[in-house]
């Protein structure tokens, strides 16, 4: 693992609005980042938690150990634990652009349940599946119950109308 | 009263058939019918000559096939693991074992290239995907025991433990890694596994239990779609591949670690509905397995135990050596494959190597790839022109592999000798390693020409398993107390809740190249000053 990696994660947060809660918020932040060209070198595969990069887990890991950023894990009412992560922007990094910090902040500020669900759509849209979200609620029907199929579309809207260097898959 | 029915199939000479395109086939059937035997022949079966060497037996064309044969094969693990000739579901999983994917995994051994370090450790994948069907079957008694259930659950859960091995490429993990840096998603054994699962003639037979039943199975596999307690026999702390390729990679590499407790664990075994979530928010429960309160030690022996085989076994040294070399090898002979430099190799076009470099997306070729391939391939690699793969060839042929520096044992004994634990040492261990592991890379970048000098192995794995996601009960092992509530292991074993992540960080060279050696030495010293 680079130190390059744990600064990558710290800008993430940072960008993200100075605090991200969850592992799962942060990796799908950091996917969507990727699918638009606004993050580069993290590789994400499909898990059934939808798209994962297991070096961003490492770095975001060791960033709490080098002080890139700040890890505080809590326990949920529901028996597990959850890490919320802070940090800023590091230093020897340029500045973010504008649309990147408005991008993140939107994803930060999500259900994870929904992020969740919208990030695998669209992982599942750029792997060829016709009805990516048909699939989408295939592969996790457990969560995607109530409105939160539609409430992911939503968010894809809303994330899709924010200017990146790529489009975002055109699915909302 | 007991029937069996062998059947072969004997190709007949091509003069006798009158179509180029088929071969004209001889069906030989023995019956023992009790105690006497009758013999048939029909000669009015016919093989695509075209598709014979990949489907070599047919649907309709299986080697034993009859309702009431009882198959058994004799395992060094669990001795006798019969398929029951009363079954629907394991005369058709027979049958799956006949397949061409699943004969496959015969020639792809468990371990790698841990036969280098431990000879008797050359059971294959065959083996262990049986043994895990066998596992399951067990499992499965737990879950019956726990009240009635869906059969049609139960029997996906069952094929789904037996098949969930099958799209592993030659040295498993080796070749994952290859996969990752050239971005081969056929080096993926759980994409290529899902492949296999859902469609082709595993799918055929599957889908013979019911429309439908192989996607259920692969989803299965995959952790998707509906989420019931018999998931937990595929896939989850007390899973039937972990219970069977712990004792068996035991076993087979005479390793003395590891112990684990078995029928004690199973026979403490219960169902428990415990909570899912994504971060701070509940999903909803599942039902999975938890152990009782009398198998508290049981369960703490199984989670050291794998943390027992990870350093001796898994993560061995000259074992990841080995793997690295293989792995430079592989990336270089793709590289080269694409770009047109095929005669620097020293393998024929039609090399099932080649022909995967040059379509990396085509599933049957990813099919002709097994260990047996690249060990066969090591001597023509051997004469090759091009200097790694002629040199790494020989070194994987001969056993003469890299030098290990074990980096992080190094550093981790300048900052904290006594293993304390203690952050602030911690952090510096970890800064120190990424310090060097740069460095390291920076140099190999400048100084080394088409063969890497040094090769640097970065790895770890927690005590539970796949922690990746939301950590919540279900990656946790999981204790009901005499009082009827669950607990985590680890609040009730001390040795467990002190278990820190196994990490490793080494370098190879050249065992000849001093210069590589004194560098890594030289890199190790000045970052540990500078981080002190």
């Amino acid at each position: 693992m680079s130190l390059s990696d744990s600064k990558k994660v710290a800008a993430i947060v940072a960008d993200a609005g100075g605090r991200v809660v969850g592992r799962t918020r942060l990796q799908k932040i950091a996917y969507l980042l990727t699918v638009t060209g606004m993050e580069d070198g993290l590789s994400f595969y499909y898990k059934h938690y939808g798209p994962y990069c297991e070096d961003l887990a490492s770095a975001a890991s060791l960033g709490a150990l080098f002080g890139e950023l700040k890890e505080t894990e809590s326990p949920t009412t529901w028996g597990g634990t959850y890490s919320i992560f802070e940090a800023d922007r590091p230093h020897d990094l340029a500045p973010a652009s504008d649309v990147r910090r408005q991008f993140a902040s939107t994803a930060a500020r999500s259900d994870s349940i929904v992020l969740e669900l919208a990030a695998t759509a669209v992982f599942l849209a750029k792997e060829g599946f016709d009805d990516p979200w048909a699939e989408t609620a295939r592969r996790k029907p457990e969560k995607a119950i109530g409105n939160r199929l539609a409430d992911a579309k939503n968010l894809l809207k809303a994330l899709s109308e924010i200017e990146t260097p790529r489009p975002l898959p055109n699915i909302a | 009263m007991f029937v069996l029915i062998h059947e072969d199939i004997q190709l007949l000479p091509p003069e006798s058939s009158n179509n180029a395109d088929f071969i004209k086939c001889r069906r030989h059937t023995q019956a023992h019918v009790g105690y006497h035997t009758l013999n048939f022949s029909t000669d009015n079966c016919c093989l695509n000559s075209q598709s014979a060497n990949q489907k070599w037996w047919t649907r309709n064309e299986s080697r034993i096939s009859s309702p009431m044969t009882v198959q058994r094969i004799r395992d060094p693990l669990h001795n006798l693991i019969e398929f029951k000739a009363d079954s629907e579901l394991e005369n058709n999983l027979w049958r799956v074992l006949q397949t061409r994917p699943f004969q496959r995994l015969r020639r792809v051994k468990q371990l790698g290239f841990s036969e280098l370090v431990y000879p008797g450790a050359s059971h294959t994948r065959f083996a262990h995907s049986v043994g895990v069907f066998h596992t399951a079957r067990q499992l499965m008694e737990v879950v019956r025991s726990a009240g009635p259930r869906k059969d049609s659950r139960e029997n996906c859960a069952l094929a789904a433990a037996l098949v969930h091995d099958l799209g592993h490429g030659p040295f498993s993990h080796a070749f994952e890694t290859v996969g990752k840096r050239l971005s081969l998603k056929l080096a993926d054994h759980e994409h290529v596994s899902d492949l296999l699962i859902r469609d082709g003639e595993v799918a055929d037979i599957l889908n013979e239990m019911g429309s439908g039943f192989a996607i259920d199975v692969a989803d299965m596999v995959k952790k998707e779609g509906k989420i019931t307690v018999h998931n937990a026999v595929v896939s989850s702390q007390f899973d039937a591949d972990r219970l069977d390729y712990m004792r068996r990679d035991r076993l087979m590499s005479g390793s003395q670690h590891a112990a684990i407790d078995f029928e004690w664990l199973i026979a403490n075994l219960e169902i428990a509905s415990i909570p899912t979530g994504v971060d701070d928010e509940q999903t909803g429960t599942v039902d999975t397995f938890v152990i009782g309160p009398k198998a508290i030690h049981a369960a703490e022996a199984y989670v050291l135990g794998l943390f027992q085989l990870y350093p001796t076994v898994y993560f061995h040294k000259t074992t990841r050596g080995a793997e690295k070399i293989f792995t430079e090898l592989l990336i270089r002979i793709v590289h080269l494959t694409r770009d047109e430099s095929i005669e620097q190799i020293g393998l024929p076009v039609q090399h099932p190597l080649v022909q995967f470099a040059r379509d990396p997306e085509n599933l049957d070729i990813a099919l002709c790839l097994d260990d047996s391939v690249v060990w066969g391939a090591l001597s023509l690699m051997a004469e090759a022109k091009d200097n790694l793969i002629r040199s790494f060839a020989l070194r994987l042929r001969d056993r003469k592999l890299f030098k290990c520096v074990d980096i992080r044992a190094r550093i981790s004994h300048e900052f904290d000798p006594e293993s304390t634990g203690d952050i602030e040492k911690k952090a510096k261990i970890e800064t120190c390693c990424a310090k060097v592991n740069e460095k390291l890379t920076e140099w190999n970048q400048r100084e080394s020409g088409e063969i890497h000098r040094i090769l640097v192995d970065e790895a770890e794995r927690s005590p539970y398993k796949d922690g990746a996601g939301s950590i919540g009960p279900t990656e946790r092992i999981n204790v009901r107390t005499d009082g009827g509530k669950l607990v985590d292991l680890k609040q009730r074993s001390r040795v467990v809740a002190n278990l820190d992540e196994f990490k490793l960080f080494r370098a190879y060279h050249d065992p000849g190249d001093l210069d590589a050696l004194s560098t890594i030495n030289a890199i190790i010293q000045g970052e540990v000053q500078a981080c002190h």
